[in-house]
């Protein structure tokens, strides 16, 4: 889905404190290669100490969406956060967008767990953080989620559903994302 | 393809509302928020939701308490309780009074999304309950109009049936008034995929312009004076089953050009409404009038001809298919009689040359009304002249009525004429064998031309 000599929308993948490098860089090269979006992984931000609920030990995704949140027309942002993710009604998140909006973020906190409490091999974690950072890019560009089996735009709420879904989008998801693309490089303003 | 669920989140708390219906909405649900009670209910006056999620503790009205005016008002939405940690008693008063199920707060991302699934199958079971109530309601009015027939002209239109059924392609039914088109379109749909869907059938010609336009595409609170309360039209609601338009040849030109916007891009706005909707139906439509005749005289639109006529299935009129009116008489006897709980009456011979001969002008529905009227009027179990009361002038005794025997090489004519004069297969279509065919042939001195 190129759009010829049209610039990509660009995405800033932003560590929020200390953060696995490798998993960043995979993020961002995945972003590149499946959604076609020009994807950087930018310096570290310090980690989002005004999100966290302490009676939870966790970080509240929203307030880390509103620092992340760009001006209209500026890159897009995902941040990544080594700490666990919830909002208020959920016991916890491995991501969280704003649908059509400007930001995501995502955990690698619970994205390292095996089968029966033990570690995940590395290239399991990598894939996985793959996964949640191009379904919650895919929300910011406007996407739902999909009914589709294996689909990556499936609502996973676990690893064990997150684990069975594809690298990547079902046909309808595709097309829908080729419009909505193009949707934000008309409103991007020229580089 | 699942529609959305339309879900109402009634919290007292700004961020859970708000975090919620957002959530919902990413998941590709419809939701409304209200943060109390009373707000809740004045907005389920305005609109149908199918699924209600109820903070328990909030001030004024609480959770049990509008859990128990939904249920009393509004017994088709579901609702689900949202309650703290630790207040086992809370849910379970809850499930007592009526809650679907009850979510812990904070949820478990797991749950929630196991939780909507529940509801959008339930849902979706109610519905098909409602459409099947609906069907036997209509089946027991129109149960009379079983296809019934075995001459040549229905054999085909059986056929035509079995061959559209199996697209997805629009079709256009067209016969005199009475015929039996609206049967010929639900015979495809039972015989199609989509035959767990629903049927909804409209007729056209009965009503104004703004009250079909409203009709087919539903209207929000407030799109015209008397819409007090938001409605989901019939393009909605023939979501994954048939849409059926009687009487196609008589809306107006602005309905064609909405109706053939429908079908080109797939998605419509209800009256006054913003937000484009989408329905996934396959269309047949009936008409008595000739379409291309309307075409010529400007009065019908050849872009929305061409677009409901894919396949086009034409119910013969009664007075061609005279073999089948006796064989219709003794089933709406038959039917009748069972209603009345009477010993289904005799057709004299006098009687069935009568309706071997008449014009039939009101088709298959005059013949059902006249043999109810007679059953109800017979007495001694026999049906004679005088208890057939014909909407034109009925025909006079000794005129040119066909008799039994000349009606019967009619019919043989015709099947073997149907059958390219192929004893074999025209004798199983009579139910006869073969010998018996060849001897009624050489009787009637029938030969192949
Ligand atoms: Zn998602
Ligand atoms: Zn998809």
């Amino acid at each position: 889905m190129t759009a010829g000599g049209a610039p990509s929308p660009q995405v800033e993948v932003v560590p929020l404190g200390r953060v696995n490098s490798t998993a960043a860089q995979v993020v961002a090269a995945n972003l590149q290669a499946l959604l076609e979006l020009d994807a950087m992984v930018v310096g570290p931000w310090p980690e989002p100490a005004q999100a966290l609920v302490p009676a939870r030990g966790q970080y509240d995704a929203g307030i880390i969406l509103q620092d992340l949140a760009t001006p209209q027309g500026g890159a897009l942002r995902l941040g990544i956060l080594g700490k666990d993710l919830c909002v208020p009604f959920l016991t916890y998140v491995l991501g969280e967008s704003q649908l059509g909006g400007r930001a995501a973020v995502m955990s690698l906190h619970r994205l390292s767990e095996g089968e029966g409490g033990g570690r995940a091999p590395r290239h399991l974690m990598l894939e996985r953080a793959a996964k949640v950072g191009l379904h919650e890019i895919a929300h910011v560009m406007g996407l739902e989620h999909c009914r589709t089996a294996g689909c990556l735009m499936r609502f996973s709420a676990g690893l064990a559903t997150l684990d069975r879904l594809n690298m990547g989008f079902c046909p309808a998801c595709r097309r829908d994302l080729i419009h909505l693309k193009i949707q934000l490089i008309v409103k991007a303003p020229a580089r | 393809m699942s529609t959305p669920l339309q879900v109402l989140v009634v919290d007292d708390e700004l961020a859970m509302r708000e975090s919620i219906a957002a959530w919902l909405i990413q998941d590709g649900q419809q939701a409304a928020k209200a943060e109390g009670g009373r707000e809740a209910l004045a907005l389920m006056e305005q609109r149908e939701f199918d699924l209600a999620l109820v903070d328990i503790k909030m001030p004024g009205m609480d959770g049990i308490e509008l859990l128990r005016r939904i249920k009393e008002g509004h017994p088709d939405t579901l609702v689900i309780i949202i309650t703290a940690y630790g207040s086992i008693e809370s849910a379970v008063e809850a499930m007592k009074a009526g809650a679907s199920d009850y979510l812990l707060k904070p949820f478990d991302p797991e749950h929630l999304m196991l939780l909507l699934e529940k509801m959008g199958r339930q849902r979706r079971l109610m519905q098909e309950n409602q459409m099947l109530r609906q069907r036997l309601a209509e089946g027991q009015m129109a149960g009379f109009e079983d296809m019934i027939g075995s001459s040549p002209e229905m054999l085909k239109v059986f056929d035509q049936i079995e061959e559209v059924a199996a697209t997805e392609a629009p079709v256009l039914i067209v016969g005199e008034t009475g015929a039996g088109k609206e049967l010929v379109a639900r015979a495809i749909h039972n015989r199609s995929a989509r035959s767990f869907g629903p049927f909804v059938a409209i007729n056209c010609g009965a009503q104004s312009e703004s009250l079909l336009e409203s009709e087919l595409f539903g209207h929000e609170r407030g799109a015209f004076t008397g819409a007090v309360k938001a409605r989901r039209g019939r393009l909605e609601m023939a979501d994954g089953g048939t849409l059926f338009l009687d009487e196609v040849g008589e809306i107006s030109q602005k309905m064609q050009v909405a109706l053939l916007r429908v079908l080109e891009d797939g998605s419509f706005l209800r009256v006054g409404g913003g937000q484009p909707l989408t329905s996934d139906f396959r269309l047949i439509c009936a008409t008595h009038r000739n379409l291309p005749e309307l075409i010529a005289a400007g009065e019908f639109r050849q872009d929305f001809y061409y677009r409901i006529n894919v396949f086009s299935v034409s119910v013969p009129p009664l007075r061609q298919r005279r073999e089948d009116v006796i064989p219709l008489a003794e089933h709406f006897i038959a039917v009748f009689s069972q209603e009345a709980g009477k010993v289904p009456p005799e057709l004299k011979d006098t009687a069935r040359r009568a309706l071997i001969s008449y014009s039939w002008p009101g088709n298959v529905r005059e013949l059902r009304n006249i043999m109810e009227r007679a059953v109800i009027v017979s007495h001694g179990g026999i049906i004679g002249l005088e208890q057939l009361t014909f909407l034109e002038e009925g025909p006079k005794p000794g005129s040119t009525a066909m008799s039994l025997a000349e009606m019967e090489t009619e019919h043989i004519r015709r099947v073997l004429q149907a059958h390219g004069w192929n004893i074999t297969q025209a004798a199983a279509t009579l139910g006869i064998d073969r010998t018996t065919l060849g001897r009624k042939i050489k009787k009637a001195g029938l030969r192949s031309s």
